[in-house]
């Protein structure tokens, strides 16, 4: 016989209320308060496709366990766990999926309260940064349930691909701007307390800045980077004196590295893309200025408030922080291009950003040969401009990009799988990317679902139509697909590592070139940009090793890096060689290179310095040849710090004590992937990594 | 000698007309054609943004690269009157592209 209902609430009127909740039921002997029968059949017949017969029956059963059971305390979580058995017994499996609860275990919950996760070693560990922990745990289940199909899914469990921010399903990836949105349009975004008109003053324009920084933060997963920082600052600049300027660089570097407020605790991965010359395609441009203005001149006569503003900044940067840290964000992506030699004083300029490289590593040298133009951002992504984007810049405002999602394929087990078979390796390989394309699809749906809720919808920042269009512009976003452990994959079927002959280089070459013939031909297919990014893979690299020692174990324990024993596995990043080959930078750069035009959205290569400290004019001669003479897309400059939580000094080079106390109270602190970071944050996988990286030195 | 083409590229089809382009030993990649393997193979020789500008490209046998199209023509001219007789020629492969002795 039912039992009597305690509490009578019709879950009906409590709206969306949570069942959980609902069904929250104490026992003490014999005795059951809030007990609802109903509340199971409510909650079956609106999640499931059940009949109410069932529903009932379910019902019924479970009231029976119920009332047999000694339980003390029965939570709504238990009952709908229960329920879940009894479809599964009954064999309704849609149905039990459907009604699926997300959350974590106990257990779960007190490890992440009390220990630090390490898969980003951008968030710190704190009580904001386990709430967005929990809540990117509950996302990535709903993702896997209900955003994906199960072939995706499986094969993102599985470890044959990696979707990327699955935590954050309900926003896309990363964004490019410029500032010419908030000088124009000033700091309006929907639902806001308050609306503030265009800038008239330079601290002004970087107050909007940030607080627009913060607000795309909450809207995207990844990076936010901004496009020809200084030159689009230049015309706030006239009125201000050389202390000012530098004032305001101060400012600007101050305000993003040390916005780790937002969310979770985490700072804005904030890129600026600066350009010592005035780039081509805004030389004519009409310049808009305080008050969101037309100034009357174009950005072309800008270019000397520009060099002022880029030079200022450089400076702060080789300054470092109080303590002589380097700033971790935001990271200074300087364009070279064939404009940039042509251009006065581009010379002390090299050398200064070269100074800042060899002192502290800052400085990302970016690339654009010929008449290439392009944003750069996040670890190595770019997005080259196309004809449209080319006439948007007349209109900068409108050149907003947007990766919406990047899946990453797992390259050594498709050699794994391939056993040695050409063939069958290129199916593979195809097979594997049709999967991630069709991911790209699904999590499309998904974006465009929410943002077609327009402004009353989870996305109303993205919906957002200040220039008519939405800010999110869908037509423009791209997908990428990325790839992890070439260097394996190559060893694997080939039996070389990429740098130990030119057989296995130019077989990995011919894989690259596989996956951006496939990448076009399925862009094509489905009407989707998609393009192939060079993975930073900070966890995927890690996390692929560990998933192929468990299902491939005899082949995987040959080929991983790291060490083995102490779990510090990894697979060589992307289309990098081994980081620990010893080579010269000049053939790792040049060789590495000859990948990156086959792929598209970017790619990067290391140059780990360690404790040497090159002379500037020898790292600026090494750009200029790596410019002229190889097809490297981005390079970088490592050095190694040691930086002292006792004393508060920072020393060149890793050490486990500090030089200037002798204190053991030391954190080291280099690049990760893309950015800097303390290594007391990195993953096993990346830990093992960097006792591999092979240091370069310059002028011996 | 490779010679970088595309099955329909005009400009290639006219050197194919004139030369005897197997026979003096010029290695021909369609890129249209040749799939992964045609294009790693301009990628190994760093041409990929060169044959997004033009086609087509010729690799000499000393790893050099002729993007201008008379000298194209002229340096098979004169690989086709040193190799009279393409029957008696002895296949010697490209000096870079097979040892991979290219570099910068
Ligand atoms: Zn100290």
């Amino acid at each position: 016989m039912p039992l009597a209902a305690g509490e009578k609430q019709d879950s009906r009127l409590t709206g969306n209320d949570s069942t959980d909740l609902a069904l929250f039921v104490r026992t003490t002997g014999e005795d059951i308060t809030g007990w609802d029968r109903q509340r199971i059949v409510d909650a079956l017949l609106r999640e499931t496709l059940v009949d109410r017969g069932t529903a009932e029956r379910i019902s019924l059963e479970i009231e029976e366990t119920v009332k047999k059971g000694a339980i003390r305390t029965i939570t709504g979580p238990l009952i709908r766990e229960m329920v879940n058995s009894k479809l599964l017994e009954l064999g309704l499996e849609d149905a039990r999926r459907m009604h699926t609860r997300l959350g974590v275990p106990l257990y779960d919950v007190e490890q992440l309260l009390v220990q630090h996760n390490k898969e980003n070693a951008n968030v710190p560990h704190g009580p904001e940064a386990t709430n967005l922990t929990l809540a990117e745990g509950i996302k990535k289940e709903y993702a896997l349930l209900k955003v994906f199909t199960d072939d995706v899914a499986d094969a993102h469990l599985k470890g044959d691909l990696h979707l990327h921010d699955l935590g954050f399903i309900d926003r896309p990836y990363c964004s490019g701007q410029s500032l010419e949105y908030i000088k124009k349009f000033g700091l309006n975004l929907p639902h806001a307390l308050s609306m503030a008109a265009p800038a008239r003053h330079a601290d002004v324009l970087l107050a909007h800045m940030v607080k627009f920084a913060a607000a795309l933060q909450s809207h995207f997963a990844g990076a936010i980077g901004w496009d020809a920082v200084n030159l689009f600052y230049a015309p706030y600049l006239e009125e201000l004196s050389d202390r000012e300027v530098r004032q305001l660089a101060q400012m600007m570097i101050y305000e993003f590295s040390q916005q780790a407020v937002a969310r979770g605790g985490q700072a804005i991965f904030s890129d600026i893309n600066i350009y010592w010359e005035v780039p081509k395609h805004f030389e004519n441009v009409p310049a808009i200025g305080p008050g969101g203005e037309y100034t009357g001149k174009t950005y072309g006569e800008y270019e000397k408030q520009a060099q002022r503003f880029a030079w200022a900044l450089f400076e702060i940067y080789r300054e470092g922080d109080a303590a002589g840290r380097p700033f971790f964000f935001p990271k200074p992506l300087v364009h070279i291009t064939e404009k940039f030699f042509r251009t006065e004083g581009h010379e002390e300029f090299l050398e200064l950003i070269c100074a800042v490289a060899a002192e502290k590593g800052n400085t990302y040298f970016v690339f654009d040969r010929g008449d290439t133009a392009k944003i750069s951002e996040c670890c190595r992504l770019s997005f080259k401009l196309e004809e449209s984007d080319l006439e948007d810049a007349r209109e900068p405002w409108k050149m907003r990009y947007s990766a919406l999602q990047n899946i990453t394929v797992n390259l050594p087990r498709i050699a794994y799988r391939a056993k040695g078979d050409d063939t069958r390796l290129f199916a593979l390989l195809t097979e594997q990317m049709e999967l991630a394309v069709k991911g790209h699809e699904q999590k499309r749906r998904f974006i465009e679902k929410l943002l077609n809720m327009g402004e009353n919808g989870p996305l109303s920042m993205l919906a957002m139509k200040l220039d008519g269009q939405t800010y999110l512009r869908m037509h423009r976003v791209s997908h990428l697909i990325g790839m992890t452990g070439l260097n394996e994959m190559v060893k694997a079927h080939t039996g070389e590592e990429l740098h130990e002959s030119d057989e296995a280089m130019k077989f990995g070459l011919k894989v690259i070139a596989h996956m951006n013939i496939v990448c076009n031909r399925l862009g094509e297919d489905t009407g989707l940009k998609l393009v192939l990014e060079q993975t930073p893979a900070e966890s995927t690299a890690y996390r692929f090793a560990k998933l192929d020692l468990a299902h491939y174990p005899d082949q995987a324990r040959e080929m991983l890096q790291g060490n083995l024993e102490a779990g510090e596995v990894y697979y060589t990043n992307s289309t990098l060689y081994n980081v620990g080959a010893p080579m010269g930078p000049i053939t790792r750069v040049e060789r590495e290179g000859l990948f990156h035009p086959l792929i598209e959205a970017g790619s990067i290569t290391h140059v780990w310095l360690g404790e040497h400290q090159p002379d500037a004019k020898a790292l600026a001669d090494f750009v200029v040849k790596t410019f002229r003479f190889t097809n490297n897309d981005q390079i970088a400059f490592s050095p190694e710090f040691t930086s002292c939580i006792d004393c508060g000094r920072t020393a060149r080079g890793l050490t486990d004590t500090c030089t200037f106390c002798g204190s053991d109270h030391v954190d080291g602190i280099t690049r990760i992937t893309g950015y800097f970071t303390r290594i007391s944050s990195w993953n096993k996988g990346k830990l093992g990594e960097l006792k591999d990286r092979y240091r370069n030195r310059f002028g011996d | 000698m490779t010679l970088f083409t595309k099955s329909d590229c005009s400009l290639c089809n006219q050197l194919k007309a004139v030369f005897d382009l197997e026979a003096m030993n010029v290695n021909i990649e369609e890129l249209d054609k040749g799939g992964a393997a045609s294009l790693a193979h301009l990628a190994w020789h760093g041409l990929v943004d060169d044959a997004r500008k033009r086609l087509p490209l010729l690799v000499l046998d000393d790893c050099s690269t002729l993007t201008d199209f008379d000298q194209i023509r002229e340096a098979l001219a004169a690989r086709a009157g040193q190799v009279p007789d393409a029957a008696s020629c002895v296949t010697e492969p490209g000096a870079g592209c097979a040892t991979g002795a290219c570099s910068l």
